[in-house]
């Protein structure tokens, strides 16, 4: 079984985790609940229930990746820091390296799959 | 009803120092994305789920927010609390067994199936003293809690908890004196009267055992335990564990050569008390056999959560 290990910067270990998508539309200006959730299922087309969206609000804050804002209504807005802007980065580019990876490796699948036109017996190409 | 406090009365599965943070936020979030409309069921039982795990958390029976001396005690909590589910199951058992050696079981069988039951009984009697060790253990730190005033942040749970034994107590003297002017038949099954209160009772002795370990659960992680007695807590908690592994696999193994070699005893319903036996899986016996594996799961979890916080450096 694959062992899950730990990313460098603020314990992003997944890149489809809700708290990536958190900082993600943070990084872009402090929101309240609604408009994270609006916003997220906007971009990545998924829809964060309430429960979900707070636990990793929690979980953020308690590790100093986000903060609240002074507001005086109900809706508390957040705001990405510092250190979350570096984990933000960090993750990022894990998923941009794992992305090159996956793409390179596709392409050549794709390359070697392919079957040379017009044989009667099946064959590949490079 | 105002419409913002009917979002805030869902969120009361999360714990009160969350609420007191995020619940307005939250609430605010479900207002918007509901309105006055209703809030589908899988939003509901996700807020259950969520926060139920929230209180696990703030508790340290998951994450790896806290540090290891705290992760060490909520293991330790944790056993406890599936140790309550083995309390419930074992008087289940005990009542199922009332009268099992009225059971044709001779030779061999019956020696072995006499020594299981014994191992069942003298494993329970260990359980016990462990946990009545265990609270002799944090005695000190809890009269030092109470002495210092602290009490006020554990009136509650411990309230209830008194509340809850001290009906337990007064309901299990009526019945024990009702049962003493009852013959052996009216006991067992002939009077349905007595049957449900019994049943009734049952259920409330469920109900209070799960008071008084959470009520545990809140006194013990609120005391200034030192270090050596988090750490002797823990060995308890690990040797609680393995005598509940063996209080299962006795068990189970005294349901199946009863079985195979007594059927009588579970299709006649010998002693069967409160659940009619019907077949060699009875419903009493299924009921006790699953809250001890819950409770054995409970405690496996817990003793990992010990063996890996002291990994973790508790006392470097």
């Amino acid at each position: 079984m694959a062992k899950r290990t730990t990313s460098p910067v603020g314990g992003l270990e997944r890149n489809n985790e809700p708290a990536v998508l958190i900082l993600t539309s943070l990084a872009s200006g402090e929101k309240h609940g609604y408009a994270l959730s609006k916003d997220i299922e906007g971009f990545a087309g998924v829809a964060l229930g309430p429960g979900t969206l707070y636990g990793a609000i929690t979980r953020l804050e308690e590790r100093g990746l986000i903060e609240p804002t002074p507001s005086d209504d109900r809706r508390q807005p957040y705001r990405i820091t510092a250190s979350g802007r570096a984990a933000l980065s960090a993750a990022l580019e894990q998923m941009r390296q794992l992305s090159e990876i996956g793409t390179s490796r596709l392409g050549a699948r794709i390359a070697t799959s392919r079957p040379t036109l017009g044989g009667a017996t099946p064959g590949y190409s490079l | 009803m105002n419409r913002f406090n009917r979002f805030e009365r869902m969120l009361h599965w999360y714990p009160p120092h969350w609420r007191s943070k995020y619940a307005e936020g939250m609430a605010a979030l479900l207002e918007d994305t509901y309105g006055t409309g209703r809030v589908p069921i899988k939003v509901r039982l996700s807020l259950v789920k969520t926060g139920s795990l929230e209180r696990a958390r703030e508790v340290g029976f998951i994450g790896s927010a806290t540090s290891p001396h705290e992760r060490e005690r909520a293991g330790s909590l944790l056993v406890l609390c599936g140790w309550g589910a083995f309390m419930i199951a074992g008087a289940i058992f005990a009542k199922f067994t009332d009268n099992w050696g009225a059971s044709q079981l001779g030779g061999a069988n019956r020696t072995l199936i006499t020594s299981l039951y014994d191992v069942v009984q003298w494993s329970g009697a260990a359980g016990v003293l462990v946990v009545l060790g265990a609270a002799i253990l944090v005695l000190p730190s809890l009269l030092r809690m109470l002495r210092g005033g602290d009490w006020i942040t554990v009136r509650r749970p411990l309230l209830g908890a008194l509340v809850a034994g001290a009906i337990i107590a007064v309901s299990t003297a009526a019945i024990v004196i009702w049962a003493h002017f009852l013959s052996y038949r009216e006991r067992n099954g002939t009077l349905a009267v007595y049957g449900y209160v019994v049943g009734a009772w049952s259920l409330m002795v469920s109900v209070a055992v799960g008071v008084v370990a959470s009520a545990a659960v809140s006194v013990a992680r609120r005391l200034d335990l030192p270090r050596r007695s988090v750490q002797w807590l823990s060995t308890m908690a690990v040797v609680l564990t393995s005598l509940m592994f063996v209080i299962l696999a006795a068990m189970l193994a005294w349901w199946s050569i009863e079985s195979v070699h007594a059927p009588v005893f579970m299709r006649n319903g010998i002693g069967n008390g409160l659940f009619y036996t019907s077949s060699e899986f009875p419903l009493a016996l299924i009921a006790a056999a699953l809250l001890m594996s819950a409770g054995l799961c409970a405690a496996i979890g817990g003793t990992v959560r010990v063996v890996r916080a002291r990994r973790d450096g508790a006392y470097e």
